[in-house]
């Protein structure tokens, strides 16, 4: 599976607790109350575990964890 | 002329009979009311656990069927469950891999008995009105029996009063913690859903979003479940004393918790806990020694409080066999007692502060590889032989990391306490 996918699943399994739920990959995670703080560092630990990619602290900011779409362009750094 | 006074008899006063009366040191415990009694304070950490075996209590645990606290779970208010189990740090010179929720007023009679079985002399019933000295130095106790004043005479007297603090208000030593003011609405509860069988017996916090807000669900046995909500005082007043009512609005803000009590009964009535956190300036002087909540209380957020009140009572056993050799019972030779409590009781402290100063970061930690058995080794009482802490400090960075950064998501998150 790729990153995306992963990422898509692991949110909605883990975050939003429906599998079923719509999620557009430029959807704003954060205002639409998707990803609250705690939401933030569970997908930071996921993506450390999962990924093996340490996300540093200072990169976790808006830009990056806007949408799937800006999540999965900032991890392509790694 | 008595050996030593203690007074109260909570965990902390007779651990520490029990400890005297096994090192040959005379001793009476002193107790205002007759056990049992009821009492907050009803989950534990396992360091405990050497005490109770240093003491032949362990045994008493076991028979009397305490429910066994294997682990320990948070619940996020978006539904995410983090756990924790104590069986995979393993404790030196601890065989059990887990501890005990208790009914404090069945625990704190068997403790009390236990003491007086190996030798202590309790008195139930006694209220102790002052500790007299002689300059500054602690020369007995004064007690009231019916309407008659009686002057005991004592080489030590030892403070185990918990949070009535006598000596503290006696000496005027006592400091209102400048940080925390949290207030606490406990009562037992019966068919609360304890959720999975793997994970019905831990300790579930529930978070609130609400400034420190956070809900207890203890088992105290097969039926009954105590809960109680924690937040800080100023969320309280709001309330305007309507316990129920502030109770059970506060209940329905987080979904698991929700879920848990949708048939809960209220078994007995509201009680409340206010005047939170404080520390006594000194915790010894000459021929005194104050131990456990008598000595500082800090936030229960980690059950740290009876593991506190009993390796308190252990390290004041040491001092004292000590000062009874040598007839040194001066503040400056009962000092490392202090100085040993103080640093314990001080990591717990420091754990609370970063703990409450940014959320996430807890259970961020919790999860995380390279953190997670250093913060198991934390809840898991293990204070007091430790110089440095590196969890600590990685807390600590990480949240001057996400205040130096102007654009961290956690940012927002960062409560006003200040950890420095």
């Amino acid at each position: 599976m790729d990153r995306k996918a992963l990422l898509i699943d692991y949110i909605k399994d883990e975050i939003m607790r429906n599998k079923n739920a719509k999620l557009d990959e430029n959807e704003d995670l954060l205002s639409a109350g998707i990803l609250d703080s705690l939401a933030i560092l569970q997908l930071v630990a996921y993506i450390d575990k999962e990924l093996a990619i340490e996300v540093p602290d200072e990169d976790v900011i808006y830009d990056n964890f806007k949408s799937i779409n800006s999540l999965v362009s900032y991890l392509q750094r790694f | 002329m008595n050996d030593v006074i203690i007074i109260g008899g909570g965990p902390a006063g007779s651990a520490l009979g029990a400890y005297l009366s096994k090192a040959g040191i005379s001793n009476m415990i002193l107790e205002k009311v007759i056990h049992p009694r009821p009492h907050v304070g009803e989950s534990m950490v396992t360091s405990s656990t050497r005490v109770f075996k240093d003491i032949g209590f362990l045994e008493t645990m076991e028979r009397e069927g305490f429910i066994r606290k294997y682990g320990a779970s948070w619940h996020a208010p978006n539904g995410h469950e983090f756990a924790i189990e104590f069986a995979e740090f393993p404790q030196e010179g601890i065989d059990q891999d887990y501890t005990y929720h208790v009914d404090r007023s069945k625990l704190d009679l068997l403790m009390l008995k236990h003491a007086e079985k190996l030798g202590t002399k309790v008195y139930q019933g006694v209220t102790v009105k002052q500790v007299l000295f002689d300059n500054d130095r602690a020369t007995g106790v004064r007690v009231a029996i019916g309407d008659q004043e009686v002057d005991l005479p004592a080489k030590m007297v030892v403070d185990a009063t918990g949070r009535q603090t006598l000596l503290g208000n006696q000496l005027k030593i006592k400091v209102k913690d400048p940080i925390f003011d949290q207030y606490a609405v406990h009562a037992w509860f019966t068919g609360v859903d304890r959720g999975s069988e793997h994970t019905a017996d831990f300790i579930h916090i529930y978070f609130l979003k609400v400034e420190r807000g956070w809900v207890w669900q203890i088992p105290i046995n097969h039926e009954i479940t105590s809960v109680g909500v924690v937040a800080d005082k100023a969320v309280y007043r709001e309330s305007h004393n309507d316990l129920e009512g502030y109770f059970n609005t506060h209940v329905i803000t987080n979904p698991d918790l929700a879920h848990a009590m949708q048939n809960a009964t209220r078994i007995n009535e509201f009680k409340t806990e206010g005047d939170y956190s404080y520390s006594l300036s000194k915790f010894v002087g000459n021929s005194f020694i104050c131990i456990g909540d008598a000595a500082r209380f800090v936030d229960p957020i980690f059950s740290s409080g009876v593991s506190v009140a009993l390796y308190g009572a252990k390290y004041a056993a040491e001092r004292i066999r000590i000062a009874f050799e040598t007839g040194d019972f001066s503040e400056e030779a009962l000092k490392p007692f202090e100085t040993r409590v103080r640093a314990g009781v001080g990591i717990w402290y420091e754990f609370i502060r970063l703990y409450y100063k940014l959320l996430p970061l807890f259970t961020h930690f919790i999860q995380s590889k390279e953190h997670r058995l250093e913060v198991l080794r934390l809840l898991q009482g293990e204070v007091y032989d430790r110089r440095e802490v590196p969890v600590l400090d990685a807390m600590r960075k990480y949240i001057e990391s996400v205040e130096q950064s102007e654009k961290h998501l956690l940012k927002k998150s960062l409560t006003n306490i200040s950890i420095d």
